[in-house]
């Protein structure tokens, strides 16, 4: 198999160069070099063509700009508000009356008692870890990653 | 830190290599990512809450193994490797792993 030609040194620090990744200092030495070095420079102008011939071939993909105009529209976000409030509050309902059904019933003790206390164990168990989470949110450096 | 999923770094020589280097996360979200996503199964489209997930647990065991291989004195990880698994419904568990190396300046 036959094997490809490593990239210089030069190589690489120019399609750093082109996709804006060095730093400040490098960046300067590299144009301070451009201005006296023409082959170098021809260098920077292919690969800022071959740049310019793959954003063409593969355009940023407009989903994100999308997502966050419809997000914005005014429809949208009342539209969400208005489900979740009703989810919710209908959820938080039903569980209440399940809740006072079940104390209101005739069922026996020991049935109201398997119904209820785990019940309430769960709900509490399951507010600590939620109020864990908040907490150690701000520490989180991940919840930023979209994708 | 250099982390490549090549076993080598053009123009740069392997001085040590220093061995095995591993990072890994599993994420959640919370039921009401999930039931957005399972409206989303109803509908079609990419479901951004997984897409999140994944990336965020992706991220965690890069800087995981990075980590690693920065505590034992590498400055380079190569020949890296992606491995996923469900261990829970909803949840995204990524392995990434390589081999830590010293590079010649």
């Amino acid at each position: 198999m036959a094997e490809q030609a490593r990239p210089t040194r030069d190589d690489l620090l120019v399609m750093a160069y082109v996709d804006d990744e060095l730093a400040d200092e490098q960046r300067k030495s590299l144009e301070d070099r451009l201005e006296h070095e023409p082959e170098l420079a021809r260098q920077v102008a292919s690969y800022r063509k071959l740049a310019v011939l793959a954003e063409q071939v593969a355009p940023p993909e407009p989903l994100d700009r999308e997502w966050e105009r419809l997000r914005a529209e005014p429809s949208h976000r009342a539209g969400v508000g208005l489900g979740w409030t009703l989810l919710l509050s209908g959820l938080a309902v039903g569980v209440i009356g399940l809740a006072i059904w079940v104390l209101a019933s005739d069922l026996q003790f020991w049935a109201k008692f398997t119904c209820l206390v785990p019940s309430a164990g769960f709900l509490i168990l399951l507010w600590l870890r939620w109020r864990d989470r908040q907490r150690l949110l701000p520490f989180d450096p991940y919840t930023e990653v979209k994708r | 830190m250099i982390v490549v999923t090549t076993p080598e770094i053009p123009g740069k020589e392997i001085q040590e290599v220093i061995g095995l280097v591993r990072g890994t996360s599993v994420r959640a979200r919370h039921i009401g990512q999930d039931f957005s996503a399972l409206l989303t199964n109803i509908v079609g489209g990419e479901m951004e809450e997984y897409t999140k997930l994944l990336a965020e647990a992706r991220e965690q065991a890069l800087d995981r193994m990075r980590d690693e291989a920065r505590a034992r004195g590498a400055n380079a990880v190569v020949n890296v490797r992606f491995s996923g698994t469900e261990i829970s419904v909803g949840a995204a568990e990524v392995l990434v792993y390589g081999t830590a190396v010293r590079l010649g300046e």
